[in-house]
């Protein structure tokens, strides 16, 4: 079943007085749960694709469809409250709110998704942290957390509301490579254990090889899109 | 809601020095502002308090013609029989009393000296109902009916080097124009210290019966002093006044204090409307403070409303977030102002406070006023519309920041490098 699809996607950014095409018509669809890497290099599109997927942004041309509903059109508060239900981000600079404590930041989601039985919330975040590896740091604030650790709130985060969709921008990029291995480990662990469908981007090899599939982008396009048999 | 309101409070406690500045200026702008208005209500009671109880009454009763010409308290304009007047108000329950008075022009002479000063004859007997001079008899004792004595105020008998049990001349003035006056041996019985400045340098009361002899009045008068029960009643009294002396011969004028002391009363006026300028400018320095804090706050935490926007949180909710962060460093601030202008108010309408330390320059600047200790006068309404206004201004002052965080893209604010 499709999760997301983008229908010859064009999106140009006016700069000034330029006109900067960042993406030239791109087609394709993410099936559910996929473990799928947007790679290329800079400029190539990738974080563009990540924010239309995300709902972030909206294409100059084109549409996009989220499990075959159109969303090309909603207006921006209807756009807020599809990724408030639908869509999980991971940041490649963490981006967890500093005054909160692990517990605080991954339970956000569910008060924003109107989860209102607090003892329920305390419970589903405690066993998704338990899962991450963090049981014994869910009252540190973020600046008493390790890069890693931070990432993995960050991806306990998006996965507490038990989104269909994943999105992560360069996950690791800020990230040593051993860490940065971990947190992909993880990703996959729970893409495989919740089929939660997964979207990440990169232009790191050590990334790419944990992909099932791989989109290739140049210049606004799709070089190569190709499924990957697991190592 | 309660997570946005948790999320607001650690915040406004991540950047600490910050809101500490913010903190500050709010409660020491806010709780000035309730000093000075408190101290501003004390000076506009206590000084109608004061000409109340030392120069007007309540309500002066005056022959036709003489409030016209009240500042050079001529002995023209006489009431022949203020017995007969008073006896016809005597059963009004609401007034508790009704003094003779003549007023005019004297001077005082020891020695070589002499000093110009008003002189006020008054009936001792009835003089404590209306008024509050033998109250404020500070060396000596109250005057007697038919004596030959004399009370002087305060700084006067200071100036004049004059004490109790000393003898003095009076030189009274029965028309200034031709310089036609009387001069009496007098003893001095007391001293007054009243809370009027003003009196304390340059009056002196003498009684009635020797005045009307010494002036050639006989029976007449120049006014008639009434003090009432209730301040709040003074127009229902004036008109029963009015309207028992309606049928008399005479038409005479009946003022109350607030037409008798107009310039003071216009220029408290005048000063009430300088006053608001005060909690504007307050209002102004917090409103400041609140903005630039705010402003920096989203300036530095674009990214995180970035992410919070991309979590799904509603342009509302993230306008909250730092709304509620302007109405707690609000409320906190409002709540010191209270307490600092309710300890400050409370000692200023306890203790009050006297700039005579200034020396008399400053002190003759302010004689206008008449009081020498300015004593505040602390409501409960101060305090609350401190605190109100305090936490309504952080409120407004924090609006723009947040409109401005909502209107952040999304996407830029993930990219920016704060």
């Amino acid at each position: 079943m499709s999760i997301a699809k983008l229908e010859n996607v064009h999106k140009v950014y006016h700069i000034g007085k330029i006109d900067f095409p960042a993406l030239r018509g791109i087609t394709f669809s993410v099936e559910e749960g996929e473990f799928l890497s947007i790679a290329g290099p800079s400029g190539s599109g990738k974080t563009t694709v990540l924010n239309l997927l995300g709902c972030l942004d909206k294409p100059s041309r084109g549409k996009i469809f989220l499990e075959d509903r159109d969303v090309t059109a909603l207006a921006t508060s209807k756009l807020a409250d599809v990724r408030r239900k639908n869509i999980g981000f991971v940041f490649q600079t963490f981006n967890l709110i500093p005054v909160l404590t692990a517990m605080e930041n991954v339970e956000f989601p569910l008060i924003l998704a109107g989860l209102h039985d607090s003892k329920e919330r305390r419970r589903l975040t405690e066993e998704i942290l338990t899962e991450v590896g963090l049981k014994d740091f869910i009252h540190r604030r973020p600046n008493e957390m390790s890069g890693g650790q931070q990432q993995r709130v960050a991806v306990a985060r998006a996965l507490i509301k038990k989104p269909k969709l994943v999105l992560a921008d360069e996950p690791t990029a800020n990230l040593d490579s051993v860490t940065g291995e971990e947190i992909l480990q993880l990703m996959l662990e729970l893409n495989q254990k919740t089929s939660t469908t997964f979207v990440f981007s990169t232009h790191d090899k050590m990334v790419m090889d944990f992909a099932r599939r791989i989109i290739r982008l140049r210049d606004g396009k799709i070089e190569s899109d190709q499924k990957v048999s697991a190592k | 809601m309660k997570m946005l309101l948790k999320l607001a409070f650690r915040n406004v406690f991540r950047y600490r020095r910050r809101t500490v500045i913010t903190f500050s200026a709010i409660s020491y702008g806010l709780g000035l502002m309730a000093l000075g208005i408190c101290l501003y209500n004390g000076v506009n009671t206590h000084a109608m308090d004061s000409i109340i109880n030392v120069q007007t009454a309540h309500i002066k009763i005056l022959a036709p013609g003489y409030f016209e010409e009240k500042e050079e308290v001529p002995l023209e304009f006489t009431i022949a029989q203020p017995q007969r007047i008073k006896s016809l108000l005597k059963d009004n329950r609401e007034i508790q009393g009704i003094e003779s008075r003549i007023l005019f022009q004297a001077s005082i002479i020891s020695g070589m000296d002499e000093l110009p000063c008003l002189g006020v004859a008054i009936e001792p007997e009835v003089d404590p109902q209306v008024f509050d001079i033998k109250k404020s008899i500070k060396d000596g004792r109250f005057l007697e009916s038919s004596e030959s004595s004399i009370i002087l105020g305060s700084t006067l008998a200071q100036d004049l080097g004059l004490e109790v049990g000393e003898d003095c001349v009076l030189r009274m003035f029965l028309s200034t124009e031709d310089f036609i006056w009387n001069a009496l041996d007098l003893k001095i019985v007391g001293i007054a210290h009243t809370e009027n400045p003003s009196v304390n340098r340059q009056t002196v009361f003498i009684p009635l019966s020797i005045a009307q002899e010494a002036l050639s009045l006989d029976n007449r008068v120049t006014e008639l002093a009434v003090r009432i029960e209730d301040r709040n009643r003074l127009s229902n009294v004036r008109e029963y006044i009015q309207s028992r002396l309606a049928n008399l011969d005479t038409e005479y004028e009946v003022v109350s204090f607030k037409e008798y002391a107009s310039d003071f009363v216009e220029l408290m006026k005048m000063r009430s409307r300088i006053q608001v300028l005060i909690p504007l400018m307050m209002i102004l320095i917090a409103t400041l403070g609140i903005v630039n804090t705010m402003l920096m706050a989203v300036l530095e935490r674009t990214r995180e409303i970035g992410m919070l926007a991309a979590m799904g949180m509603r342009k509302m909710e993230v306008m909250l977030v730092f709304v509620f962060e302007g109405a707690i460093i609000g409320l906190f601030g409002s709540l010191a102002a209270c307490a600092i202008g309710g300890l400050g108010g409370w000692y200023l309408e306890a203790k009050g406070f006297s700039l005579s330390f200034l020396g008399d320059k400053i002190t003759d600047m302010l004689s206008f006023l008449p009081m020498e200790v300015y004593r505040g006068d602390l409501t409960a309404g101060t305090l609350l519309f401190t605190l109100v206004l305090g936490i309504v201004v952080s409120i407004l002052a924090s609006l723009y920041p947040a409109y401005k965080a909502v209107k952040l893209d999304p996407i830029q604010a993930l990219r920016h490098v704060g």
